[in-house]
């Protein structure tokens, strides 16, 4: 590529690019060389975030053309501050997190006694995530952003789900995808309303346009809602914590830069929107502060490491949705600015959860401890993560606070007071996380592990404190990004500042409110843990188990019904099909349909073959074995053939006559090929008298209402001809004399086109079954 | 089930097969191409000259379709026939036309070559005739395949038995078999 011309180039177009091949590179490589496939990811993804860094020097760039035109769909992306923050953020956590699972991956494969050549796979959909996120953060189109935002919950249901082995995974990916893929349908609801309003998907021209009317403000309602769904909000935070089956690079970046991050980066895209609405804000504030208590109050309690960072992503983007809430400039910057600190840490202490859990075999922090000693520099790291998180001076987490602080305040003592507990919360079990891995009594030695699993951690870890001390770089980003959050310039100060403000004093009281409940901890444990007890209880993942439950078994048991045997599924068509059509008959005003003509000497031929029709079909009830049975079948086609000959359809005949022919031949196949034992029993065995009277039953209906139908259409012919006459001045048109032929070449092609294919892939499956000998 | 005297009617049917095949598709060619001025389409050719060549199974056995190659290509016509019809579905789009459009229009002039007509909707028919003539004689010859591969290994398993009784018998008696 040539530099010169790179500057000339559309900064949002090469950004897309360069993500999106990330993942088709790896994939196509890994069809080759497998062994190559995490250096591969590691170049592109580096690329791809090299990309990242060039546009953030770029002026903001847009791609507009359209795509579905006639359904006002464009390919709209903008590459705005907002996208170039998420965007970021993905490709940089990413570029860590594929650094650190390129050998993660290789020692899980390998504990599993699986190939290594399933790295593919695992790339492969990792780099799709983070470019569906790059797509996500850039699309301006609503069709287009979901689009990307159902890509997304794609790649992660099958990065959650990796392990296919093991059900724990199965049933996480599953519950992943379906509670974020159904609130996707609420997006897309949302969009299309929005779409109905303002006659375009455009977000920017629909934000230009809004005017604060109520169905705007439901289609937002509905939006925001598959957003905090996405970001594991309560009552929709369920799936998060089950998500952590998942391989721990992927709950590294499903935790901080994608999946949960693509929720709030939503709210962040509409917020001109979304702050129209009062009551939406008031519901952003009560289920941020729902979700703080939620995530922190059970993070407490949590044994497993990763579950306590997984209850902690709940908390931590609870405090990003209730400064959406609380709004004003300083509650869009300090969301922005929070998730943009927030995602440095806690990939970092992910990836921590992950290298301890690699180098002892254990999963709980009751198993582990005082892996200082043996660990300095992982310990070192994930401190400086940690303290981030909780907000440690010197940090960038200390102003992610400070700014949430001062957003509360200025809504009113009682936020405030919210907010320091549930900051405490974070101090508490962050602290617990931190000092019960890394001191106290060594209780697993741990084994060697590479430095690509311990130094990702350093470096998110050192960034956190750069960031703290020189606070410029992020501040530009998250400036800008809140700027288009809030719809005009917003100015983020932050500074160290040694006096008595309430931000200052919310922290103290933070740290000192966080100490006293870690080491009063034994007091209120019991507490805590009957709180999750009770959630688990009588939380919405029961009613998502007893819905599932429930689903399955309505599944399961039209499955029974439908298709238990030849027979059921016969029944299942005819008896629903005869009773339907019998009350259209009867609901019909049939006056003078069922009317009986006179017979005349020239229809006897066609009596003659009725009456064979007739004889064959009771014939076909009455005989068992099957190839009386067959044959009895092939009377009555033949006889219907020479009754459609005197009724003056020679195509239908000669169709008839040919197939009925093939047909038998097929039929007489079949019974040869099946075991004649079988054949011996099914003709020799006598049905119960219930499932007869059951079967004549049903028979007597659909038959009989067939019947009715047959007969009210043929004693009144449609007096409207016109279709029939229009087709037939069209044959003239189109060269054609036999209007039969032309309707099925031309007029009706399509559905002619529509048999051809099933025929063809009839005889690929016939063929494919056959020729592997499963027809036995 | 009546038992049917084979030997007796064997000539019968093999000549009367071998004599039919011919015009069987003679008559699936012409009920095809005079499809637009009279009864019968690419469909009801397809069967009859499926018919044709299933008469010489029937007559001769499966291994006859083996051998003939007019069966051994049929799932591969079939699949051709497929392209052809999907072709002339889609082709229209690459000239900016909708989806099907047929040539010659209602405005254009029919040239002709005897009954032949030059025409986008034969086209399509002849891909009908070729699909449904692979189905036919694809799947029955499928069929018939599968019957000789399991009568061949019910023959194994029932020598196989019989070699076993005699083994067990010749025990019994106290020979050694060798």
């Amino acid at each position: 590529m040539d530099l010169s011309n790179l500057a000339t180039m559309n900064p949002a177009m090469v950004l897309l690019v360069a993500a999106f091949a990330a993942p088709l590179v790896v994939s196509v490589l890994g069809a080759v060389r497998y062994d190559l496939v995490p250096r591969a990811a590691m170049v592109m993804t580096a690329l791809a975030f090299l990309v990242a860094i060039w546009t953030c020097f770029q002026d903001d760039s847009l791609v507009n053309v359209p795509w579905a035109p006639t359904w006002s769909m464009n390919f709209y992306l903008t590459l705005d501050g907002l996208a170039r923050m998420y965007a970021l953020l993905a490709t940089g956590i990413g570029f860590f997190v594929v650094l650190y699972a390129s050998k993660y991956m290789e020692l899980h494969l390998l504990h599993d006694d699986r190939p290594l050549s399933e790295q593919t796979r695992f790339f492969g959909f990792l780099l799709l995530f983070m470019a569906s996120m790059v797509g996500l953060v850039m699309a301006q189109d609503l069709i287009l952003l979901f689009v990307f935002w159902d890509l997304t919950a794609i790649a992660s249901y099958f990065l959650i789900g990796f392990d296919r082995n093991e059900e724990e995974s199965r049933s996480s990916a599953q519950m992943a995808l379906l509670v974020t893929g159904i609130t996707a349908i609420f997006v897309l609801l949302g969009a299309l309303w929005l779409f109905a309003i303002h006659g375009t998907f455009a977000l920017p021209e629909i934000i230009a346009s809004s005017d604060g009317g109520r169905n705007a403000g439901i289609a937002v309602g509905l939006i925001v809602l598959g957003a905090l769904a996405k970001s594991a909000q309560v009552p929709m935070h369920f799936w998060l914590p089950r998500a952590m089956a998942a391989p721990t690079p992927v709950s590294a970046y499903l935790h901080s830069a994608a999946m949960v991050a693509a929720g709030v980066f939503l709210i962040g895209r509409v917020y001109p929107l979304v702050a129209q609405y009062d009551w939406l804000m008031d519901g952003l504030v009560v289920i941020g502060f729902a979700s703080m208590a939620v995530g922190g109050v059970i993070a407490l309690t949590r044994n497993v490491l990763k579950q306590i960072l997984a209850y902690s992503t709940i908390s931590q983007y609870g405090y990003v949705v209730a400064m959406f809430g609380l709004g004003g400039e300083k509650g869009v910057i300090g969301a922005t600015f929070y998730v943009l600190a927030h995602a440095l840490v806690k990939s970092a202490l992910f990836m921590t959860a992950g290298t301890v859990t690699e180098a002892t075999g254990k999963k709980s922090l009751s198993d582990v401890g005082g892996l200082a000693r043996r660990m300095p520099l992982l310990a070192v790291g994930s401190g400086m993560a940690s303290a981030g998180l909780i907000a440690l001076p010197l940090t960038i987490g200390f102003f992610k606070d400070e700014l949430f602080f001062g957003a509360a305040h200025a809504r009113g003592s009682e936020f405030a007071v919210l907010s320091v507990f549930g900051a405490a919360l974070t101090f508490t079990y962050i602290l617990r996380f931190w000092k019960q891995t890394f001191f106290g009594k060594l209780r697993t030695e741990p084994r060697e592990v590479s430095g690509l699993l311990v130094w990702p951690v350093v470096v998110l870890g050192v960034t956190t404190v750069v960031g703290g001390l020189w606070t410029a770089p992020a501040v530009w980003i998250a400036e800008h990004a809140a700027s288009v959050s809030a719809g005009a310039t917003a100015h983020i100060h932050v500074a160290y500042h040694l006096d008595s403000r309430p931000e200052n004093v919310m922290a103290v009281a933070t740290w000192v409110m966080g100490t006293t409940l870690y080491l009063t901890r034994s007091l209120w444990w019991p507490a805590a843990l009957g709180v999750a007890h009770l959630g688990e209880f009588f939380g919405p993942a029961r009613g998502y188990r007893v819905v599932l439950g429930g689903l399955n078994q309505l599944s399961d048991s039209i499955h029974r019904i439908e298709v238990r045997d030849l027979r059921s599924r016969v029944a299942t068509i005819l008896f629903p099909a005869g009773a339907l059509v019998g009350l259209a008959v009867i609901l019909t005003p049939n006056r003078g349909s069922f009317a009986v003509g006179a017979i005349g000497r020239d229809d006897l031929p066609l009596i003659t073959m009725m009456v064979a029709s007739i004889v064959s079909a009771v014939v076909v009830v009455l005989v068992r074995d099957h190839f009386r049975i067959a044959i009895g079948l092939s009377s009555v086609g033949y006889s219907l053939a020479g009754v459609y000959a005197f009724m003056g359809a020679p195509d239908v005949t000669m169709v008839a006559l040919v197939v009925e022919t093939v047909l038998g031949i097929f039929i007489m196949g079949m019974l040869a090929l099946m075991p004649r034992p079988i054949l011996r029993f099914e003709t020799e065995v006598r049905a119960e008298k219930r499932a007869v009277r059951r079967d004549a039953a049903m028979a007597l209906i659909a038959g009989g209402i067939t019947f009715f139908v047959a007969w009210g259409a043929l004693s009144r012919p449609s007096s409207s001809t016109e279709v029939i006459d229009s087709q037939a001045v069209l044959t003239e048109a189109v060269h054609g004399k036999d209007i039969v032929t032309v309707i099925l070449a031309d007029f009706r092609g399509f559905d002619t086109m529509g048999e051809v294919t099933v025929i063809a892939l009839t005889l690929l499956g016939v063929i494919s079954l056959l020729r592997s000998g499963r027809l036995r | 089930m009546p038992v049917i005297d084979r030997q007796k009617y064997a000539g019968l049917l093999a000549t009367g097969a071998r004599i039919l095949l011919l015009p069987c598709w003679l008559i699936a060619f012409a009920v095809m191409l005079q499809g637009y001025s009279d009864v019968g389409d690419g469909f009801s050719a397809g069967v009859i000259a499926a018919l044709g060549v299933l008469l010489q199974g029937l007559a001769f056995g499966s291994e006859e379709l083996d051998r003939m190659t007019l069966s051994r290509i049929a799932p591969i016509l079939s699949f051709v026939g497929l392209g052809i019809a999907l072709t002339t579905v889609f082709t229209p789009l690459m000239f900016g036309e909708e989806l099907m459009t047929h040539w010659p229009g209602i405005d254009g002039e029919m040239h002709h070559f005897g009954i032949l007509e030059f025409a986008t909707p034969v086209v399509f028919d002849l891909g009908v005739f070729l699909v449904v003539y692979g189905f036919c004689v694809g799947s029955v010859h499928a069929i018939a395949r599968e019957e000789v591969r399991q009568g061949k290994v019910r023959e194994r398993v029932r020598n196989l038995r019989a070699k076993r009784i005699k083994d067990l018998h010749a025990d019994t008696t106290g020979e050694t078999s060798a």
